[in-house]
């Protein structure tokens, strides 16, 4: 039985050969990934971080006219507090109504551990649906009921009929991966099992009325149009600029383009396999997805990495282009929007070239951003991937290739990443979103790896990116001082020593 | 059996523990559960509470056992234990608390075991108990500070009569802990007293150290703190006097005098001085404040610390009409007859609950040509209400958690100077959107 029959999802760590602890190089790293080695790993020493509810609430938070019930005890949702916020702003830039999402919890209490969490969760459901009317219910489960046992496939099976919204599971227990990526299987796994994702006659279409004298060309055209029609699938880090940097790229290709499942509402999420491909924008957010897609409804789909600097841009867009016959005009198209692109970087250029930089952040992104700065003049000093699993392959081949002296860690560890921007002193931190307060107390230059309301992908991205390079050092004084009023909680002895020297094998 | 919340404004034991502890100077947390509820909870206040954000040791750095599937099977004490050594060995701190999770409570590791093995051989360390489904934010609080001085710390020796410490702020739950606390602190060391708040940048790990020598201790809540008041008084002796936070010149007068009386001083110095400020600065606004018709109908959406003397201070300071007070904490019948005072409260705390009881009993104007609606109203809660009363077309301004359409520093309001922030705040959002 495939992984999509099951009402639970697989966490990552058992569908993938993949870790979050490692250090070494680059073609170390991918060997280590295929002999199973970095499965074993682990540490002595861990910092708390995120889990995959994290990135499933983020996820989820973003589909339109939903509404979020937390199966949790009561602390589990707290962040939405402020994810909901992020979601509005997302809408806005997308031109959608920018409400925020309500979101309920079960409250599990020491009596609802012992005795089962089931029947308050369907009062729950039912409740949002009366409040609410929402289109989508998300039943977020946690570590709690999911070590209780709770049945939520079964309340959920049961709930369905009796309420008009979909109603979606997803699993995500902390406790069953260390791994945050482990939530983009889990988001696709409620929403392809909990969402009809093909259109519905009069909803959607209009059959042709019965008798009716048929050509065939209206049958024709759809399926040309279909034929032609992109998904593009987006994920948390990537923004509406991006989108629309890609969009622009891949209609100029002829292409209709669409994007999901971030930002769709469940009326558009029905029309998903009205597709001729689907396009994944980074090898560790949606392989389980566009495979799904392909084994339902035979829509085949590209992996191609992630389109941001020169080279990797120019890969994507003619990995796309293979598919529809259109290598030509893509390379044409590169060819044209990297002349543009790059007399507009010439005099960012001078400003960068042989600044020394460390990478932290998402396993493609630090991969394919290190080699596309690397290209551009920049010393790549260190990459530092939160997690990586075989998806990330070739970028690691890649690196391995361009950067094979490179020291490679694969850690989110915040004592790792102050230990090397102490011992390493790059010119420049590149790194994830919520470490950015910790490298300013270390009185070091940096800028966000991504950020969804600023521009990475393709042409316009690597302009934006130089351009904000060249905008961090053109004043430090902030981070140089704070960074003399702060004390760290490491010991001295540490930085004397390997930073990696919690890491078990 | 509990209910299901819609948008819970506090978190969990666990969340309430980690913020306490991430407020403390020197105290590291070793948070025993899976990997992200150290970060998830920590980021609900370092972003929800007017970004309070990280500190020494909390959030992403806060050590974690980080439990996994193996653990739930086989046990997490192994990996705790291995997890205190080393973060002995990594992390610099006077005092280290091992608080726990859902997760490792439910598969019944032995913390406390494996805590008081380390504890025997001389390190500062002591475990609680904080599984979310045991309590929200506030009983974490009460959890954690309830080891550290009445488990963790010797009993005092020695009493010093003029030492008080604080209670009932709850780090990032009540978003102006800070500059409530400091403003406390101001007003009873210009009275010649010693005071422990804990929780402020000018507090170190001595002030935790002499807490158990206090002469008093001063709950600033009804409700939150009052039974670690009650068992500190058990095992140091120290005896607690249950209050409420005084916000502007009238409440602050009162609290001083109180405590004056207490400890034998005199507090009209303090108090005439606090009075010369605020309505130095009080009285120049009153042309603003008459002219442009800032009088309002006031409704109150926050915990029950905040409810009373928000209540009052727009009543008696402002003049406003005060016409309800919702506070959103989850209380039990006992906790809830505490807070009984001339200002009638109700208890909720679903967005939809609330936005729907304040519709129900003033109902709008449906373009009656005479009609007495309820405005113009100044809805003073959490940035849920935000909607709430933009659909009414009130005021409106964050000062309960979640607070995160704005920034808090130093800014507090209780006190003399904590009235006139509050003031300043009010009519600020009505100020700041002129053109």
């Amino acid at each position: 039985m495939s992984y999509y029959e099951n009402g639970i999802p697989p966490v990552r760590d058992s569908r993938l050969k993949m870790g979050d602890s490692y250090s070494g190089s680059a073609l170390g790293l991918v060997e280590c990934g295929r002999e199973g080695c970095l499965l074993q790993k682990g540490r002595g020493f861990w910092q708390a971080n995120a889990c995959q509810m994290a990135l499933s609430l983020m996820m989820a938070t973003t589909v339109e006219n939903s509404v979020i019930v937390m199966h949790a005890p009561g602390g589990c949702g707290a962040l939405l507090h402020s994810l909901s916020a992020q979601s509005a702003k997302g809408r806005a830039q997308r031109g959608k109504t920018p409400a925020s999402v309500p979101w309920l919890s079960t409250n599990l209490s020491e009596a609802d551990v012992i005795g089962g969490g089931e029947k308050k969760l369907r009062e729950t459901i039912e409740y949002a649906d009366r409040e609410f009317r929402p289109e989508i219910i998300f039943v977020v489960v946690t570590c709690a009921p999911s070590i209780i046992g709770d049945d939520v496939e079964e309340v959920v099976r049961q709930a369905r009929p009796a309420v008009s919204a979909d109603v979606v599971s997803l699993h995500c227990p902390g406790f069953r991966s260390r791994v945050v990526a482990s939530a983009y299987d889990t988001f696709y796994h409620g929403i392809l099992r909990g969402l009809n994702l093909s259109p519905e006659p009069r909803a959607d279409f209009r059959p042709p009325p019965e008798g009716c004298p048929d050509d065939g060309l209206a049958e024709k055209k759809y399926r040309y149009q279909k034929s032609r029609t992109v998904n593009v699938w987006n994920a948390t880090s990537i923004g509406a600029a991006d989108e629309k940097e890609v969009e622009r790229l891949l209609t100029a290709l002829g292409l209709k383009v669409r994007f999901f499942a971030e930002y769709s509402s469940r009326d558009e999420l029905r029309l998903v396999a009205e597709a001729g491909l689907n396009v994944s924008m980074c090898n560790v957010h949606d392989d389980y997805m566009l495979k799904y897609l392909k084994e339902k409804y035979g829509i085949p789909y590209v992996i191609a990495g992630m389109p941001i600097g020169f080279r990797h841009t120019r890969e994507w867009l003619l990995r796309i282009a293979g598919h529809f016959g259109l290598e030509k005009q893509a390379g044409t198209l590169a060819d044209h929007e990297e002349g543009l692109a790059r007399r507009a970087i010439e005099p960012f250029l001078e400003q960068v070239r042989g600044k020394s930089v460390l990478m932290c952040g998402g396993v493609v992104r630090v991969g394919s951003e290190a080699t596309a700065l690397s290209e551009l003049g920049l010393n790549v000093l260190g990459i530092r991937a939160y997690h990586y699993d075989e998806g990330a392959e070739p970028v690691f081949e890649d690196v391995g290739e361009n950067l094979p002296d490179t020291p490679v860690s694969v850690s989110n560890q915040l004592f790792e990443m102050t230990h090397q921007i102490k011992t390493l002193r790059p010119d420049l931190v590149i790194s994830h979103n919520g470490t950015q307060g910790y490298i300013a107390k270390l009185g070091v230059p940096s800028i966000q790896l991504f950020n969804v309301d600023s521009s990475f992908f393709a042409y316009s991205g690597i302009y934006q990116i130089l351009r904000r390079i060249v905008f961090e050092f053109k004043n430090t004084s902030y981070r140089e001082r704070l960074s003399r009023h702060i004390k760290l909680p490491y010991r001295q002895s540490y930085f004397d020593g390997d930073a990696f020297k919690y890491i078990k094998n | 059996m509990s209910e299901f919340l819609e948008r819970p404004r506090t978190a969990c034991a666990l969340a309430g523990a980690l913020s306490a502890i991430g407020n403390l100077p020197d105290v590291i947390p070793i948070v025993h559960t899976s990997i992200g509820c150290g970060g998830n909870l920590a980021n609900s206040v370092a972003f929800g509470s007017g970004y309070l954000g990280g500190g020494y040791c909390n959030g992403g750095q806060a050590p974690s056992t980080g439990v996994t599937e193996t653990e739930i099977v086989f046990g997490g004490a192994d990996r705790l234990q291995e997890q205190i050594k080393n973060t002995l060995e990594l992390i610099d701190g006077k005092l280290y608390v091992v608080a726990t999770g859902c997760m490792t409570e439910m598969i019944g590791d032995d913390t406390a075991g494996v805590v008081s093995e380390f504890r025997d051989e001389g390190y500062p360390i002591l475990a609680v108990s904080t599984p979310s489904f045991k309590g929200d934010s506030y009983h974490g609080y009460d959890i954690v500070l309830d080891g550290i001085f009445n488990k963790y710390l010797p009993k005092a020796e020695d009493k010093n009569p003029k030492l008080i410490n604080i209670f009932g702020l709850v780090p990032g739950y009540d978003p102006f802990f800070r500059g409530d606390l400091e403003e406390i602190e101001r007003l009873l060391t210009a009275m010649g007293l010693e005071v422990n708040t804990f929780f402020t940048p000018g507090q170190t790990f001595e002030n935790l150290a002499s807490a158990p020598g206090a002469a008093l201790n001063i709950v600033l809540s009804r409700v939150w703190g009052v039974e670690l008041a009650e068992r500190f008084e058990e095992r140091h002796g120290t005896p607690y006097w249950v209050t409420d936070l005084p916000i502007g010149p009238d409440a602050t007068d009162k609290l001083l005098r109180e405590i004056a009386g207490r400890f034998g001083l005199d507090a009209d110095n303090v108090t005439e001085k606090g009075n010369k400020e605020f309505y130095g600065y009080f009285e120049r606004c009153a042309d603003a404040f008459c002219d442009q018709d800032l009088k309002f109908y006031a409704i109150t959406v926050t915990n029950s610390t905040y409810a009373i003397p928000l209540a009052r201070f727009v009543s008696r300071e402002l003049g406003w009409v005060h016409t309800g007070s919702f506070v959103t904490d989850k209380l039990a019948d006992a906790q809830k007859l505490a807070l009984q005072s001339e200002i009638p409260l109700k208890f909720a705390t679903g967005v939809q609950e609330i936005a729907r009881s304040i519709n129900t009993d003033h109902p709008q104007n449906g373009a009656q040509r005479y009609f007495d609606d309820l405005s113009p109203l100044y809805i003073i809660g959490s940035t849920l209400e935000k909607r709430t009363a933009a659909a009414r077309g009130a005021k409106h301004l964050s000062v309960s958690f979640p607070a995160y359409d704005r920034l808090i520093t130093d800014r507090g309001y209780a006190g003399y100077r904590g009235g006139l922030h509050l003031f300043e705040d009010l009519i600020g959002q009505i100020m700041g959107v002129k053109q």
